[in-house]
């Protein structure tokens, strides 16, 4: 049973990509087999972040205008044999991308047997969001602890609702995870940044997990390195939990507070 | 040739369906037909194209009596004569139903019943032109059991809405009846959009951007103190829109 999950949040900048990553890292690595697919065609990151830039030969565009195979474009990663990548196209524009053709290329993992289809959303509302999350049966919907982001998941998460093939076929609708990500304790309690606790109240849902902001994010970009993978770092602990959760398993949130206040004591406290 | 394949196609001969238009409400102070004509020319000239052969319904309920038929007759022939084509009578009482046969014109249901205005201000906001909700037969309220997220837009036509979800910002509810909000409102809530002014606004946690009763609103840069986060309602007081914390 493949389950696709998007990864969206309507905001820019806020870690979709880095997530989509670090999550498909995640389900690959307790031997899921996973394919992630870069709907952001025309500014291609993915593949970047994943590390396999230059092994791009062909990507989903091609794959939807049979220029190639699926298996021809399907790059495996060095590191996980389970993790597949599907770049996007750097030379096209959103309009490449064809609800018939996002189908028959999902319907192929389907057939394929991989687990997990994780799609990463470009940015905003337009085509490429839509058919990202279109054919979704999960949503994670990142979101920075601040208003602009918030309020922007919100409209994701509105669409979600109403705009997939679950929500159009009354098939319980697409299952909604909030995933916060540049969480800084220090500025929540400043009040400089929404608290966990202010995010789920406003979009009225349970939060997967908290990535706390750490500089190791930007280095495993960097590197082509999925921060999930640099296993010290408290953001892919944060990542690790979030797959986890994901997959069932009930956690307590890590990385609420600053350290020395002791995050358990609030946790178990009340 | 198309013609001659429509009639002959089997099938019912018409539809039947029913339709909501914008009309625009004339509501006449007197039965002066110069004053009227003056006036009226007046507003057509600032907006010729919009007026001309505008379908037009005249409300008699400014009027406050029941003009005779002959007065009407000058009445609708001024408008006629200022290019607009009045297609229908409104009035809050009876009194129109005399005059609907002799002038062959239907009586439409005015757009809200007419009071008089408590200062002059007041009268222009009450031209805009918005059809009375019809009373539709054996309607619950609509229940809204999600939650209404940013950019989304629930109507109730006809009727109450109850949400029992939150409502974010930048979301609007509209309800012909009033609007019931069991969670927060922090977007728009329109209730009375047809005009009804006994609709009312209730929600348990008001964070509203705006509150709008029978085309009355209040747009809230900031939220009062004693209002942000409390259960409140909001109606219709004349020409004021009142807000009050509920079970204080």
């Amino acid at each position: 049973m493949t389950e696709i999950i998007v990864v969206t949040s309507g905001k820019g900048g806020v870690g979709k990509t880095t997530t989509s990553a670090s999550m498909a890292c995640g389900l690959a690595r307790r031997g899921k087999r996973v394919a992630v697919i870069d709907f952001d065609i025309g500014l291609r990151n993915l593949d970047l972040i994943m590390g396999c830039e230059r092994r791009v030969v062909y990507d989903f565009v091609n794959v939807i205008n049979g220029d190639c195979t699926l298996k021809q474009a399907l790059i495996k990663d060095k590191r996980l044999e389970t993790l597949h990548v599907l770049a996007a196209s750097q030379t096209r524009d959103k309009d490449a991308l064809t609800e018939d053709g996002v189908r028959r290329v999902l319907d192929e993992l389907i057939a394929d047997a991989f687990d997990y289809i994780i799609c990463d959303s470009p940015a905003g509302i337009e085509k490429g969001a839509h058919l990202a999350m279109y054919f979704a049966d999960r949503a994670v919907v990142v979101v920075n602890p601040e208003i602009s982001s918030v309020r922007d998941s919100d409209r994701i998460l509105g669409l979600l609702a109403s705009k997939t093939h679950r929500a159009a076929n009354g098939n319980g609708g697409v299952k909604e995870h909030l995933l916060l990500t540049r969480y800084n304790p220090r500025r929540v309690a400043n009040g400089e940044m929404l608290s966990v606790e202010d995010v789920k109240e406003i979009l009225g849902l349970d939060v997967i997990g908290v990535v706390p902001e750490s500089p190791d994010v930007l280095a495993a970009s960097n590197a082509g390195v999925p921060v999930i993978l640099s296993d010290t770092s408290d953001a892919a602990v944060a990542y690790h939990d979030a797959v986890a959760r994901l997959l069932g398993e009930e956690l307590p949130l890590r990385f609420l507070d600053e350290p020395k206040r002791g995050f358990f004591a609030r946790m178990f406290g009340g | 040739m198309t013609t001659q394949r429509a009639e002959a196609a089997p099938g019912p001969a018409i539809d039947i369906r029913f339709g909501q238009v914008g009309l625009i409400q004339v509501l006449i102070w007197t039965t002066d037909p110069g004053a009227i004509l003056d006036e009226l020319t007046g507003r057509v000239a600032t907006a010729p194209k919009f007026f001309q052969r505008t379908a037009v319904s005249i409300d008699l309920g400014p009027l406050g009596r029941e003009p005779s038929v002959q007065e009407m007759q000058g009445v609708l022939d001024a408008v006629r004569r200022a290019g607009m084509c009045p297609v229908g009578l409104a009035s809050g009482a009876a009194v129109a139903q005399a005059l609907s046969e002799p002038l062959d014109l239907p009586l439409l249901p005015p757009f809200r019943e007419f009071h008089p205005p408590a200062e002059a201000g007041a009268r222009a906001r009450r031209e805009t032109p918005r059809p009375q909700p019809q009373p539709e037969d054996g309607t619950l309220a609509q229940l809204h059991a999600h939650p209404v997220r940013s950019g989304q837009r629930v109507y109730a036509r006809g009727r109450d809405l109850v949400v029992t979800a939150m409502v974010g910002a930048g979301a609007e509810l509209i309800a012909d009846g009033c609007v019931h909000v069991y969670g927060a409102l922090r977007g728009r809530a329109v209730a009375g959009a047809r005009g009804e002014t006994g609709a009312r606004v209730f929600c348990q946690d008001f964070h509203a951007e705006l509150v709008s009763i029978a085309g009355v609103f209040r747009v809230f840069e900031t939220l009062p103190p004693e209002l942000a986060g409390k259960p409140v309602q909001a109606w219709l007081d004349g020409d004021a829109l009142r807000f009050e914390r509920l079970g204080a």
